[in-house]
């Protein structure tokens, strides 16, 4: 397999329907995903990283354009890609009258794997996902959260080559949430590749070694997190509540971005006193922290990546 | 990494057992799935007991008819609920041998309370040699076209909700109202092609005529064999074409 594990160009989908508006999902996304890479597509609700990763995994068939798999394509021969990968889809549940192990195992099972591999790798992925307490619980009785690493648990114990991942870590505490990262760092570190969707900056940021910023169908940019918070313009994010009257003082300070409610002004540590001096005199409470993904993806997209479309 | 192999069927016992084991952990759907045909029986029993054999058979037939309505239940919520589909068909795992796998497991998990009612009909009204080859043949037809049929429907709908009412009105018209549970002599004659033509009702009326509750002509008897094989096959075979195509979920 020496393709690249995904290559998408100018990817397409419109709904069409008699009874709703038509619907452009995706406006010719083009992206790839190196072998043994990580990379997140990141996005509000209702961008199109669902819609793109549906059809990367066969489940959808794209209006326009190409997507392949190891040099497969995933339209004109869905065959040839389906052995090649895994998916957790968005909101997915596990067969709620199994328990994990059952399901985790059954699932392997399935997909060709014998007996004796099928139950080490049950209970290996059942040990990294933090399930073997409940590994015999049926699963309408465990909460959100263990049914959602049932799922991830399924599918990192295939070590399929490309692993796609929606919103892997919805609804999970944040102990569960690293040690999902940590395994999908594990899977890579062995070969695998992923691609997940979500709308977590922080997940994109600790889990990806690129990512994809999706608005509205479309790629806006991409890079690793670190050379989108340096296209910020500075490395400090000073968010001034009701600061809106000082917008225009303190666009001489870096890029200032008003979300409604709080004036955010990116800047410098050298010019940090003065703006805060500025803050003060208004009698206005300033807050200072580092620059974040969330920054670079306010200035990308224009929106918090929580509002909705 | 790990790269599966796929081939037709691949994995259709292995998900065949899946099934099973999730049937069979609704140990009470299990019990339960009688109750329909225990309470019509118990009806003819008190109302006309000499016609419990032929009801006791139709019972047989109904059940298997019932089984594609499961079929269809559990087809759509793995879907629309869990989006297990998704899971499972987005691998090696190939559209037919879920949709085989499925019907299958539901058929393993609910032939339990159908051996019972078959060792209850054999105690009461007998069975030869014969009457048990036409009444495994007529089941197989029977099960193949209902099996089938509710994978079918399961995949027209996007909300369990909606399917609710539609299941219903399918499985008492077809499984209750016509000459299943009764004689076919008390179907209007008229309408006789219609009762030899819909699968339950085939099956009924050739078990009924081996066991000579029916006088069926041959060319009679041919059509309702023809009727319920090509039905059975036919829509079995459509559904290997169905659950290919509707991987996608907009093809």
């Amino acid at each position: 397999m020496t393709a690249e594990a995904l290559l998408a160009r100018g990817v397409q989908k419109t709904y069409s329907s008699r009874r709703a508006p038509t619907v452009e999902a995706l406006a010719g996304v083009s992206l790839v995903v190196h072998p043994g890479e990580r990379v997140a597509l990141l996005g509000r609700n209702g961008a199109g990283k669902t819609t793109f990763l549906k059809i990367a995994s066969t489940l959808l068939r794209p209006t326009g354009g190409t997507v392949e798999v190891f040099g497969h394509d995933v339209a004109a021969r869905p065959d040839d890609v389906r052995p090649m990968i895994a998916v957790v889809p968005q909101e997915g549940k596990p067969f709620f009258h199994l328990t994990p192990r059952e399901q985790v195992y059954t699932y392997l099972r399935a997909r060709g794997y014998d007996a004796k591999e099928a139950k080490s790798r049950t209970e290996d992925a059942l040990r990294q996902m933090g399930l073997t307490e409940v590994a015999d619980r049926l699963s309408i009785t465990l909460s959100g959260g263990q049914r959602q690493r049932t799922m991830v648990a399924t599918v990192i114990a295939t070590e399929a080559p490309l692993l796609f991942l929606d919103e892997p870590t919805i609804g999970m505490d944040p102990f569960a949430r690293r040690a999902v990262w940590d395994s999908l760092r594990t899977l890579t570190r062995r070969g695998s590749t992923i691609l997940l969707t979500t709308h977590y900056l922080d997940e994109a940021e600790a889990l990806s070694q690129r990512l994809y910023i999706i608005e509205r169908g479309r790629v806006l940019v991409d890079g690793t997190a670190a050379s989108l918070k340096q296209e910020v313009g500075g490395s400090l994010r000073v968010s001034i509540a009701g600061g809106e009257r000082l917008a225009e003082a303190a666009a001489t300070f870096g890029s200032v971005l008003n979300d409604g409610e709080t004036l955010h002004v990116i800047t410098t540590p050298e010019r940090l006193p003065e703006l805060m001096g500025l803050a003060v005199r208004e009698h206005l409470t300033a807050t200072v922290g580092p620059v974040t993904l969330e920054e670079a993806f306010l200035r990308v997209v224009g929106r918090s990546i929580d509002t909705e479309e | 990494m790990a790269v599966a192999t796929r081939t037709p069927f691949r994995g259709l016992v292995a998900f065949s057992l899946t099934e099973l084991r999730v049937q069979l952990h609704e140990s009470t759907s299990i019990v339960t799935s009688l109750i329909v045909q225990v309470v019509l029986l118990l009806f003819v029993a008190i109302l006309a007991r000499d016609l419990l054999p032929v009801a006791l058979f139709g019972g047989i037939l109904f059940s298997m008819f019932a089984l594609g309505q499961r079929v269809q239940n559990e087809a759509a919520f793995v879907r629309i609920d869990h989006k297990l589909n998704e899971l499972y068909l987005a691998g090696p795992l190939t559209p037919e041998a879920y949709f085989l796998g499925m019907s299958l497991g539901v058929l393993g998990a609910y032939l339990a309370p159908i051996g019972v009612l078959v060792a209850v009909t054999v105690v009461v009204a007998g069975m030869s040699a014969t009457t048990a080859l036409v009444l495994l043949g007529a089941c197989a037809g029977v099960w193949m076209f209902a099996s089938s049929f509710g994978y079918f429907v399961s995949t027209l709908f996007r909300d369990m909700r909606t399917i609710w009412p539609y299941a219903s009105i399918f499985y008492n018209l077809f499984g209750v109202l016509p000459p299943v549970f009764y004689p076919l002599g008390f179907w209007p004659a008229p309408l006789l092609p219609v009762a030899l033509a819909m699968p339950p009702s085939a099956a009924a009326a050739l078990v009924q005529s081996t066991i000579g509750w029916a006088t069926l002509s041959p060319w009679e008897v041919a059509f309702a064999t023809t009727a319920l094989m090509v039905e059975g096959f036919g829509m079995f075979l459509f559904t290997i074409y169905w659950a290919r195509r509707t991987v996608r979920e907009d093809s």
